[in-house]
């Protein structure tokens, strides 16, 4: 009886004295299909983490499901709403530039995270919060090129065709070999479409027609194993160096198994927190960079055991 | 799919069924352009020709050509099969899932039993309930990609243990120097080839797909027919996950996709009518060959992925093509 009194008084207290601290702001955010794969689900529970640690915050977490009229219809509730920012994860970066400008035409910062908008929608946000896809192909080259000692052929399975995570990773990784790595020459690149089964088939039909693969660099690990898996049923997977651009559980194991060398670690984690600072920040008025890349270090054979296994 | 009225039907008022596969055998169009597409391709690519090479291919088709086995009998039968797409996923997802959880053989079980309850759901719906099999299974496709996110909860599932269990059999074995996944394939092509041509269920297929009418009055059980086949389509695209779920050792939630359209094309090109009551299961064999003939000579050839896009679906033109003149010209002789 006692306690329970003592418990009330505590929590009375709590609640007086939290809007004193500072002011409650309101964050919404609409993300682009959660569920459709372990990043997006596991960044939808560490923003809700994030954001319920913080007692200044209250959030609006809405999901498009992949949808662009939905999503557009969110972001016009989050206006009605008066939300102090409003994070978006763009089903299409085109589509939304209209909503974007509603918002930023009624007076409320816009955040986009995680895969930029078109360049159309510029003047109407505050920040892009993301990974840098260009900077993550070049860590691959770098280390696909500290693997190979600075010389070999390489093929590279890309992804999806067409879209931006897909052409920036491969930019970034043709651009910096050709640069610092002149040695290391990519022989041929085929998409593998995110999927692993496709990577698979892509690769089987390389090792036909190479009698020599030095290296795979893939736009993902999910790819890269795929590719590995060939190599591995063809016997040939030693003399092959496998590289991706962002690090999945099963790119980790393989690594773990010595069969894998190096990926980049992008946490949806860190991609989570980084959206809701970002948005915390311009909410206040606080200047914020334009780009706010969040960082995703490479992750080797060597170092691997500083990091978690990825969630997905 | 089917129409009652028109001359595809008055021309199978007498259920010439079997009459037709006799007809099937000797339009060789597609075997024609099958050769003429492996020759060219030898001629431009010195590692194409290589019995490693066809068995790579032969291995490479096997998943999306053993769906496509089960989905001829469905279009035989006068119908389409959209879902079989998200299904794998579905049943490939819960196999991989269920592996680590429950071990190989329930998984199995389970993962089948679940693959058939879906094709009975479709062939409820198309068979008994009598509803447009496009709409039907196309909802479906959606339908199931939604029922795969709900299981899995968004996360790609995998095998931990890839080199110990037997379930590798299905992807990544070799029996007699041939892999698993191409005896699969080429073992179930035989089977429902022999059971099309063969049996009297092979009869009734070719019969409530040529004309319902007909069949009616014959005392076939239009519906009933209609529901096995969407149980066989079902239970191929099981088959189907068995292979990928073993080669791959993990699935993603939605590895089918678009797979209903590439095994659609494959069924098509091996010269299966659409509007139901002809077709032959080895055509289909043909059918998926060329197609994966070609992404691989073209790959091989070092072609641009676009390249290879365009031209697969100018070949899939020509080949049908072919097929349906040299069919014209054997239906004006029988005509006229």
């Amino acid at each position: 009886m006692k306690m329970t009194a003592t418990f009330a008084a505590v929590s009375a207290i709590a609640l007086m004295s939290a809007p004193a601290l500072a002011e409650t702001m309101t964050i919404g955010i609409t993300q682009n299909n959660v569920g459709v794969d372990s990043y997006q689900t596991t960044y939808e529970r560490a923003f809700v983490e994030a954001a319920n640690a913080d007692p200044n915050i209250d959030v609006v977490v809405l999901d498009a499901g992949g949808d662009v009229a939905r999503q557009i219809g969110q972001i016009q509730d989050l206006i009605q709403q008066k939300v102090d920012a409003i994070i978006i994860w763009p089903t299409n970066g085109q589509a939304v530039v209209p909503a974007v400008r509603q918002a930023d035409r009624a007076g409320i910062p816009v955040v986009i995270t995680n895969s930029q908008i078109a360049e159309a929608g510029f003047d109407f946000i505050k920040s892009f919060s993301g990974p840098n896809n260009i900077i993550q192909g070049e860590y691959s080259a770098q280390m696909m090129c500290d693997a190979l000692g600075g010389e070999g052929q390489i093929v590279q399975i890309s992804g999806q065709p067409g879209y931006t995570t897909a052409i920036e990773r491969q930019k970034g990784f043709e651009d910096e070999l050709a640069a610092n790595c002149p040695g290391v020459e990519i022989v041929e690149t085929q998409p593998g479409d995110w999927n692993r089964e496709k990577s698979q088939r892509v690769m089987e039909n390389f090792l036909t027609k190479y009698d020599k693969i030095d290296g795979v660099y893939s736009g993902d690990d999910n790819m890269g194993v795929g590719a590995l898996n060939a190599a591995k049923a063809a016997g040939r997977a030693d003399e092959t160096v496998f590289i991706g651009a962002t690090n999945f559980a099963v790119g980790y194991e393989a690594m773990g198994r010595g069969e894998y060398w190096g990926s980049v670690y992008q946490s949806p984690v860190e991609d989570a927190k980084n959206a809701l600072e970002t948005a915390k920040a311009v909410a206040s008025g606080e200047e914020v960079p334009f780009l706010n890349y969040f960082d995703t270090p490479k992750i080797t054979q060597d170092n691997m055991s500083e990091f978690e296994k990825p969630v997905f | 799919m089917t129409t009652d009225t028109g001359e595809v039907g008055e021309r199978r008022l007498s259920l010439p069924a079997w009459r037709d596969i006799g007809h099937g055998a000797q339009r060789q169009g597609i075997l024609l352009a099958f050769i003429v597409f492996l020759i060219l391709f030898s001629l431009f690519s010195d590692r194409f020709a290589s019995w490693d090479n066809a068995s790579t291919v032969f291995r490479q088709v096997s998943i999306i050509g053993t769906i496509a086995l089960g989905v001829t009998i469905v279009v035989i039968g006068g119908n389409l099969d959209l879902s079989v797409g998200s299904m794998l996923s579905f049943s490939t997802v819960m196999v991989v899932d269920l592996h680590d959880k429950i071990g190989p053989a329930p998984a199995m079980a389970i993962t089948l039993v679940a693959t058939l309850a879906i094709g009975c759901v479709n062939g409820i719906l198309v068979g008994f309930l009598k509803l447009n099999s496009l709409i039907v299974t196309l909802g479906m496709l959606s339908a199931i990609q939604g029922l795969t996110l709900i299981y899995s909860g968004g996360q790609n599932v995998d095998i931990t243990d890839q080199e110990a269990t037997w379930f590798a059999f299905f992807g990544r074995d070799f029996v007699l120097g041939i892999a698993v996944p191409t005896w699969i394939f080429l073992g179930l092509a035989v089977v429902f080839h022999i059971v099309l041509t063969r049996t009297a269920y092979g009869r009734r297929v070719f019969a409530v797909g040529g004309n319902k009418t007909a069949a009616a009055f014959s005392g076939i059980r239009r519906a009933r027919v209609v529901f096995s086949t969407y149980v066989i389509s079902s239970f191929t695209v099981f088959c189907a996950a068995l292979i990928l779920g073993s080669r791959v050792m993990g699935s993603q939630n939605n590895v089918g996709q678009g797979y209903e359209l590439l095994v659609l094309a494959g069924v098509i090109l091996g010269g299966t009518s659409l509007l139901g009551g002809s077709g032959s299961v080895i055509k289909t064999v043909i059918g998926v060959l060329i197609l994966g003939f070609i992404q691989n000579g073209l790959l091989l050839m070092g072609y641009q992925y676009y390249a290879q896009w365009l031209v697969t679906w100018v070949v899939i033109i020509l080949a049908v093509w072919l097929d349906v003149a040299s069919q014209r010209g054997r239906l004006f002789t029988t005509t006229a």
